[in-house]
């Protein structure tokens, strides 16, 4: 079957677009989660979308299933490829194709890296507002896939608050522009998120932000995680909504200097990143507060410029390879609760860690209670890595028991499919079916991924009395 | 019905856009709801669910309505985790007295309602509508974080969460966002919540019609921020008057820096009186645009004769006939208006209107998919069937 | 090779934007962490196919994504130990080892580069005839530059003024046969600035080429021969002006298997820690200085140029963008991958060109011409110069 497919994909493709030499193709065996692998039956590599669509068109002919890959950096194996299909790769689709500052917007392909957007506009005083730790690398097609969120989104929102329109191959080879500004279902709302299962973005018109006026970072370090729990507490109950609030316990920071040279302060238990912006005016008014609640603190640096605040930032972007490090191997895992529940939390993966052997890194988005703790262990002893399954594994359990989230932003790919049901009823899950059947009745797009079981899109049972008047009368066409 | 949900017989009052269901249900809770659509199911009857009945005429006319599902029975706060900026409520909530409760505790929902009372939650939801305010805080589908739907077969479904960051699953919440009810009922939601500004600035003046762009785009790019931006010109062929918010514990001084970009204007601390209210939509028409499209949706919707009000910041105007306007007269003024629009990459629907013969929404693209997702959610059409574009 | 380097790599992927090849094309294969993964394939028990030893070929050794890395892969140390086992292991064809056997016996031999110099200065119709025989003879004909008159620098130059130290001075193989002239600068700056320049007459290749290119003994005989020159000389310290040299000889201790008895600097960094006390005149020029990767990114030096720029007066310093990514000049890269070259070799010039600056500058001569090549292909020009010829004009008060 791929054999003929590979052909059909030769005449379609340029003869460097279309890898079959297995020693290549292992190299695509994984995103960024390098748990899980499979090497790619084909891998392809388009230029543009129409010959996306005609990849797509011809899997499905074939009935051969299609995972799209962007620059590979996801965490939750959402671009694991499958033996028996194609790996459509965006990497070569990297052109800014137009920049609106006028309507403060910007098209792009999806290969197109994060930063680089931001780094497009960034001279004229705008910048693209979702920015996952990733940004240098992780691609626009990616960040549509997961819905991407990142520091900042606490203030901002995520890839789909900034998303005004895109051009997607649907999982049946068409071509479709979902627009924001189109009436009807907001099925651009639908496909940001869907991790590859409802079809591959192939453009993206993304809403750019001004730049404010004024942003101060401030880093202030703890003797505990306790203290910064109640700092963090403090500033949002004194109605001040930061651009982002970050925490990163002992362990994290040891890591981040090691891999960096971050210079946190010493003997830190717990940094917390607070970073305010907008106007000048609110600006001061909020830092003014912010001192006072942060007086808790051993140490209270304020970023002087564009510098110190990169400074500052970078130990906390660098966190997760840090802790390369200082730990053989790891899980980063990403799971959310209730801003309120932190410190119960918190204290739990501790007792969990303790109970099993297991050192826990936590580095999080504090002020979204977004948590990504980074469970450690020696993949060379023996039991070690199970350990630390069990542990990450109790640390969702965790969240789903306190009202949140077995994911914020790294998405459920083929890692966490298998907590769906801890999340979601049968029914739930029944029902997100409905709009993947509807996009996608085969079941080619990104098959395996988000959902526990694979579900066949069956015949809808449906009552149908003869034409509705609707279609009689012309207004509408029978479906 | 068998559900034990009261029900009484429908009157001439509870007409949906003139057509009359037989039967209204008044659930009281999720299940009851579920228990009034399976019934429905059973029976093949079409349902229309409604909660403050502001915008019921709004759409097209169902192609049949059998039941009227009115939602005020579920009007309780379920959870309001001031903490965690997060607020919980079954659909049938108003949404002042959800902004009532809200601000108790020095928070609120930033999403303005274009009535003075009556709009529910699950209203608002429904039909998308969006305020002045989108321009900072984004429309409702923004702000909503959880949904708990019925589907047509009576199945109970939830997405989201009541954590603002979650990815996890399909966000269901999207796409019942603006659908009108034909895809089952929003029975529950949860929204992320902001803190209520230490204070709030109105900067209005009169303009020319003609400034009225460059002064949009100036303050759309300025770092004073401005959180909104409305322009309202109840006479076609006069000036334009512009309020622009501005919301903060610096808001005075903000509003200085914004009324230099106005050029001139007052600075008050209570909205103009006509602030983001619809004031007859009998008729009503929604303009929405690309920024650079500004002059020409102006001129464009001072060619209807129509009067105009909306957002010039986020691009989102709305058109109201005050007057009687012919079936012909306002077919040919939209699809005028239409043509102009569309022309400046923007989008022309007509939200209200009592005749057949008018296009409500012009091209939509995704169509075919929309079709698709209504196949598979309502496939016996009995979920307000044929309110929505393209007769889903 | 030790697996352990490998399991470094977290697979993050940090790296593939800064990786030249990547930028290029895209591919998984040709980035750094997909090159680790075909390490790891090979160490596995993947024999090194051609399409492997392609791919590693292919590589720069620009180090960028040694700076890029979170996780502290040794990249550096990975590659040049798959060099190694690529050319021990993997046969090459006919014509591809014809080329490499006439530069690895050409370039690391001062001499025998000095003989063949004019056949390479017949640039023209010479390197048209030899882009038919084979695409990298006809670039590494492209490449020659106009030599200007050698000049031949005495065993010692004394310090001007009070003398501060004494250095020694490596004079490398393609900047002394074909850049005197920097040479000449290199020294004139440190006398100035009160250092007796220890300048050994019989020093050689420093290995650098044959490092970067798995040959491993020949980059151990040569590196001997370098330490045994210079400790004879008596030195503490020795100034390397020629990126690539330089970051070779700071790892000299890992390839010979001792410490060698003195320090080696890069003359930026050497003339930084030392502090300026020679006048600066005025040079009202717009520069904009190319970091050459052997400097930025395998040695950390990207500060210290830039301040010494910055330290003459009317001299304006612009940045680059893109400036991580490398120019595809890489030693012996635009010799034996002419294609993947030029167009970085493009893609740099066209960076270069938004700065609008009058004189670029860089701390590796293969860097400039490889710029400055593309940019008289796009027909744009710009002056050329290396960081020591602009302080030695704005030390001695001359024009550049």
């Amino acid at each position: 079957m791929l054999d003929t497919l590979v052909a059909a994909l030769r005449s379609l493709l340029p003869h460097d677009s279309v890898i079959t030499d297995p020693v290549r193709l292992r190299t695509y065996e994984c995103d960024g989660l390098t748990y899980h692998r499979a090497t790619p039956g084909v891998v392809v590599l388009p230029g543009t979308a129409e010959q996306v669509a005609r990849v797509v068109r011809l899997c499905n002919d074939f009935g051969v299933p299609f995972v799209a890959r962007g620059s590979g950096t996801g965490l939750s194996g959402g671009a694991l490829p499958r033996e028996d299909g194609v790996l459509i790769v965006t990497s070569k689709m990297r052109a800014i194709l137009e920049i609106d500052l006028a309507n403060r917007r910007a098209v792009v392909e999806p290969g197109v890296t994060n930063l680089a957007i931001t780094e497009a506009v960034r001279d004229r005083g705008y910048y693209y507002a979702p920015d996952p730790s990733s940004q240098q690398v992780c691609s626009i097609g990616g960040n549509v896939a997961e819905n991407s969120g990142g520091a900042h989104c606490l203030k901002y929102g995520f890839t789909v608050n900034h998303v005004e329109a895109c051009e997607i191959v649907t999982p049946d080879g068409d071509l479709v522009t979902l627009d924001r500004m189109d009436p009807g279902y907001d099925l651009l709302g639908a496909f940001v998120g869907s991790e590859g299962t409802l079809g591959i973005a192939t453009k993206v018109t993304v809403r750019l932000s001004r730049a404010p006026e004024a942003v101060t970072t401030v880093l202030a370090a703890f003797e505990s995680i306790e203290q910064g729990g109640q700092a963090v507490s403090a500033i949002v109950s004194a109605g001040i909504v930061p651009a982002a609030i970050e925490m990163m316990d002992a362990l994290s920071i040891e890591a981040a200097e090691a891999a960096v040279a971050c210079r946190y302060p010493e003997g830190a238990g717990a940094v917390l990143i607070v970073e305010l912006d907008g106007p000048e005016a609110e600006v001061e008014r909020q830092f003014a507060q912010l001192e006072e609640i942060c007086s808790g603190a051993f140490e209270l640096r304020v970023a002087a410029g564009p510098a110190e605040r990169a400074a500052i930032w970078k130990g906390r972007k660098s966190a997760f390879a840090a802790v390369g490090r200082i730990s053989p191997a790891y899980i980063v895992q990403d799971g959310v609760v209730p801003r309120t529940s932190l410190p119960s939390v918190l204290a739990a993966i501790d007792r969990l860690s303790a109970e099993h052997g297991i050192r826990v890194a936590n580095v999080f988005h504090a002020g979204d209670g977004n948590l990504h703790p980074l469970v450690l262990f020696d993949d060379a002893e023996p039991g070690a890595g199970e350990r630390a399954e069990v542990v990450s594994g109790a640390i969702l359990d965790l969240c789903i028991e306190h009202g949140g989230s077995i994911t914020g932003e790294h998405g459920v790919g083929v890692d966490k499919s298998r907590y769906m049901p801890r999340m979601f009823s049968e029914a739930d899950l029944d029902t997100m079916q409905l709009v993947r059947c509807a996009f996608d009745p085969q079941g080619l797009s990104n098959p395996g991924k988000v959902f526990p079981t694979p579900r066949l899109c069956g015949e809808v049972p449906g009552v149908r009395k003869g034409v509705h008047p609707l279609v009689e009368s012309g207004r509408a066409e029978q479906f | 019905m068998t559900t034990g949900v009261t029900i009484r017989e429908a009157g001439a009052d509870d007409a949906v856009d003139g057509v009359r269901p037989r039967w209204v249900a008044l659930p009281e809770t999720v299940e009851e709801i579920a228990a009034v659509l399976r019934d429905c199911a059973e029976r093949d009857l079409a349902v229309v669910p409604v909660g403050g009945g502001t915008k019921l005429h709004w759409g097209t006319p169902p192609e049949r309505c059998d039941v009227l599902l009115d939602m005020c029975c579920l009007n309780e706060i379920l959870e309001h985790a001031a903490g965690d900026l997060v607020v919980r409520t079954q659909a049938g909530v108003t949404m002042d007295a959800l902004a009532a409760a809200l601000a108790e505790k020095g928070q609120e929902l930033a999403l303005d309602v274009p009535f003075t009372e009556g709009t529910t939650v699950g209203g608002t939801l429904a039909t998308a509508t969006a305020g002045p305010r989108a321009f900072r805080y984004g429309t409702a589908r923004d702000l909503l974080i959880g949904i708990t739907v019925v589907l047509p077969d009576g199945t109970i479904a939830r997405s989201g969460g009541k954590v603002v960051k979650n990815v996890a699953g399909y966000d269901l919440g999207k796409l019942f966002t603006g659908s009108y009810g034909t895809l089952g009922v929003i029975s529950e939601a949860t929204f992320r919540l902001h803190p209520l500004p230490a204070a709030r600035r109105w900067i209005t003046a009169e303009l020319d019609p003609a400034e009225v762009p460059s002064i949009a785009a100036a303050l759309a790019a300025s770092q004073a921020e401005p959180s909104a931006g409305e322009v309202d010109r109840p006479d076609p062929r006069g000036p334009v008057t512009l309020s622009v918010l501005v919301e903060g514990a610096a808001a005075e001084a903000r509003a200085e820096t914004l009324r230099a970009l106005v050029g001139e204007g007052d600075v008050a601390d209570a909205p103009p009186s006509w602030w983001g209210l619809i004031s007859g939509d009998e008729v009503l028409v929604e303009v929405r645009f690309p920024a650079t499209g500004t002059a020409a949706v102006l001129d464009a919707a001072a060619g209807t004769g129509l009067p105009l009000r909306g957002s010039v910041l986020s691009g989102r105007v709305l058109l109201e006939s005050w007057g009687a306007i012919g079936e012909r007269e306002l077919a040919e003024a939209v699809s005028g208006l239409r043509a102009q629009v569309e022309a400046v990459g923007g989008r022309v629907s007509v939200l209200a209107a009592p005749y057949a013969g008018v296009d409500r929404w012009g091209q939509v693209s995704g169509l075919p998919l929309m079709r698709r997702v209504k196949e598979r959610f309502d496939p016996g059409r009995r979920m307000s069937p044929g309110r929505f574009v393209g007769g889903i | 090779m030790d697996p352990k380097l490998i399991n470094d790599c977290v697979h993050c992927g940090f790296c593939l934007p800064t990786c030249p090849t990547y930028v290029l094309w895209g591919e998984e294969m040709d980035s750094p962490r997909g090159r680790i993964h075909l390490m790891s394939q090979h160490v596995e028990g993947t024999p090194i196919t051609p399409e492997m030893a392609g791919h590693f070929d292919a590589c720069l050794g620009c180090m960028a994504c040694v700076t890029a890395c979170p996780s502290g892969v040794k990249y550096d140390r990975l590659i040049e130990l798959t060099r190694v086992e690529v050319e021990r292991e993997h046969v090459r064809d006919p014509q591809e080892r014809a080329v490499r056997g006439i530069v690895f016996s050409l370039f690391p031999y001062p001499r025998r580069l000095r003989l063949l110099r004019p056949t390479l200065g017949l640039t023209g119709r010479m390197a048209r005839f030899l882009t038919r025989v084979h695409p990298s003879l006809g670039a590494m004909a492209g490449l020659a530059p106009r030599v200007e008159r050698r000049q031949r620098l005495p065993r010692v130059v004394r310090a001007r003024g009070e003398r501060r130290a004494v250095v020694g001075m490596l004079t490398g193989c393609v900047q002394r046969e074909f850049f005197p002239q920097v040479n000449a600068a290199t020294a004139r700056v440190l006398a100035l600035e009160g250092c007796d320049v220890v300048v050994p007459p019989d020093q050689g290749c420093c290995g650098a080429l044959s490092v970067h290119s798995g040959c491993d003994d020949q980059a151990r005989r040569l590196a001997r021969r370098t330490v045994r020159t210079f400790e004879q000389a008596g030195v503490d310290t020795v100034v390397v002006n020629a990126a690539g040299c330089g970051s070779s000889m700071k790892e000299y201790a890992e390839l010979i298997g001792r410490e060698p008895g003195f320090e080696v600097r890069d003359l930026s960094e050497f003339l930084t820690e030392l502090g300026p006390v020679a006048k600066r005149h005025p040079l009202p020029l717009t520069v904009a200085y190319h970091d050459a990767c052997h400097l930025a990114h395998a040695q950390g030096v990207r500060a210290q140029p830039r301040e010494l720029l910055s330290g003459i007066p009317d001299l304006e310093v612009r940045e680059i963008p893109e400036s991580a990514i490398c120019c595809g000049s890489a030693g012996t890269y635009n010799i034996f991958q002419p294609q993947a070259a030029r167009d970085l070799g493009d893609r740099k010039a066209a960076a270069v060109r938004t700065t609008g600056a009058e004189l670029l500058v860089s701390a590796n001569p293969g860097c400039t011409m490889q710029i400055a090549a593309a940019m008289r292909r796009a027909g744009a020009h710009i002056r050329v110069a290396h960081t020591a010829e602009v302080l030695d004009a704005s030390l001695r008060g001359v024009t550049l």
